[in-house]
């Protein structure tokens, strides 16, 4: 199996959907000036936390809950709470971390 | 002027270089209609304003059905055409009440929209995520330092430092990973950009997402996909993953960078 290969058949299957929003909602040219509606970036934080809350539900739902009940993630989580941690991990990696995040 | 029958508007998905099969990207999408200036094309399609008005809209996109729907369909527009062409993206739900108003765009924007087109031409977006087994790691971390620890249980404290220390270690190793792997994938790609990782909240996997980037890479080349594998095989002993998406439209590529609106 060559690697294009390996790219291809990530096209097959339906794109995640997360991998599609991050795209469609946060990146891409913003239009200003003469346009009747436009996005407000408060929306589309909302739109992300609602996201993020729902998935938790989710994935509590089908038992995924490691990060409240493993061991090694709850020793991390008695002085840091996991978004610090990411955080951190992020500053280390040089990602940026302003609340909205991935613009450069 | 072509107004949007009452109660719609124009919903403009991006910009793309007019080329002689767009009329088959159009069919292939839809209903779109193509306003065309200057060998640049918009790529619109009418929307009912009772659901994308202003204040419909802010509801609608809190209803988790609704906003996947239009979401993958606004990709699905980008992705017929970028079959064809070079597309610029625009990102999701930008309406308008005129066709003339879009092709004040064009013109306003064209040689902005040029030089964008230019840069993207003949290229593709391809997403990398590299995900991590934290205890995996750990335990190849454990491994790296010898054998550890006395068997008395010695010092409860002691041990919480130690266990406090390999975190930091899991930590420091995770970082210097994913900026390894970047700094290789940017080294093959035309540009790259690391966004952030999806927390795993969002993401319902046991990895961790340690690194989330984007590479515009040329559409024939797999430079990219190889040292991905490269990284994947030197990596793998470490517990990390590596997971392609794409070819996507360059909606990371897109930005003002081509010269101020």
């Amino acid at each position: 199996m060559s690697s294009r290969e390996l790219v291809e058949r990530g096209t097959r299957q339906q794109a995640q959907l997360a991998d599609v929003l991050e795209r469609v909602l946060d990146k891409g040219i913003v239009i200003a000036g003469d346009i009747q509606i436009n996005l407000l970036d408060i929306e589309l934080l909302t739109i992300k936390l609602r996201l993020l809350v729902a998935s938790a539900d989710k994935a509590r739902e089908m038992g995924i809950d490691w990060w409240t009940g493993d061991a090694f993630y709850s020793s991390a989580r008695r002085d840091n709470s996991l978004d610090s941690r990411l955080r951190r991990l992020e500053e280390k990696a040089g990602i940026p971390v302003s609340p909205e995040g991935e613009r450069e | 002027m072509i107004d949007a029958a009452p109660g719609t508007g124009w919903y403009v998905y991006g910009f793309a270089a007019d080329a002689d099969s767009l009329e088959h990207a159009a069919a292939d999408a839809g209903p779109i209609r193509l306003v065309r200036h200057d060998g640049l094309v918009a790529i619109v399609g009418e929307v009912p304003l009772d659901e994308f008005g202003e204040h419909e809209l802010a509801d609608h996109l809190n209803d988790p059905a609704w906003l996947e729907e239009k979401a993958r369909r606004h990709e699905n527009v980008l992705q017929a055409f970028a079959a064809r062409t070079a597309v610029v993206p625009l990102r999701f739900g930008s309406i308008h009440g005129e066709l003339d108003e879009v092709r004040r765009l064009l013109e306003s924007r064209q040689s902005q929209l040029h030089g964008t087109i230019d840069r993207v031409r003949g290229r593709v977006e391809i997403g990398v995520k590299a995900w991590v087994d934290t205890a995996r790691l750990a335990d190849t971390l454990r491994g790296e330092e010898g054998a550890s620890s006395s068997g008395t249980g010695r010092e409860y404290l002691q041990r919480r430092r130690q266990e406090q220390r390999r975190l930091d270690e899991v930590r420091e190793r995770c970082a210097e990973l994913a900026a390894e792997a970047h700094g290789r994938l940017l080294s093959v790609a035309v540009e790259g950009v690391q966004n952030r990782p999806h927390p795993p909240e969002l993401t319902g996997r046991p990895e961790m997402m340690l690194l989330n980037g984007a590479y515009l890479v040329p559409a024939a080349d797999t430079a990219l996909e190889a040292e991905v594998g490269r990284l994947a095989a030197e990596h793998g002993p470490f517990g990390v993953t590596y997971e392609l998406t794409g070819p996507w439209p360059p909606h990371n590529f897109v930005d003002d960078r081509d010269g101020a609106a």
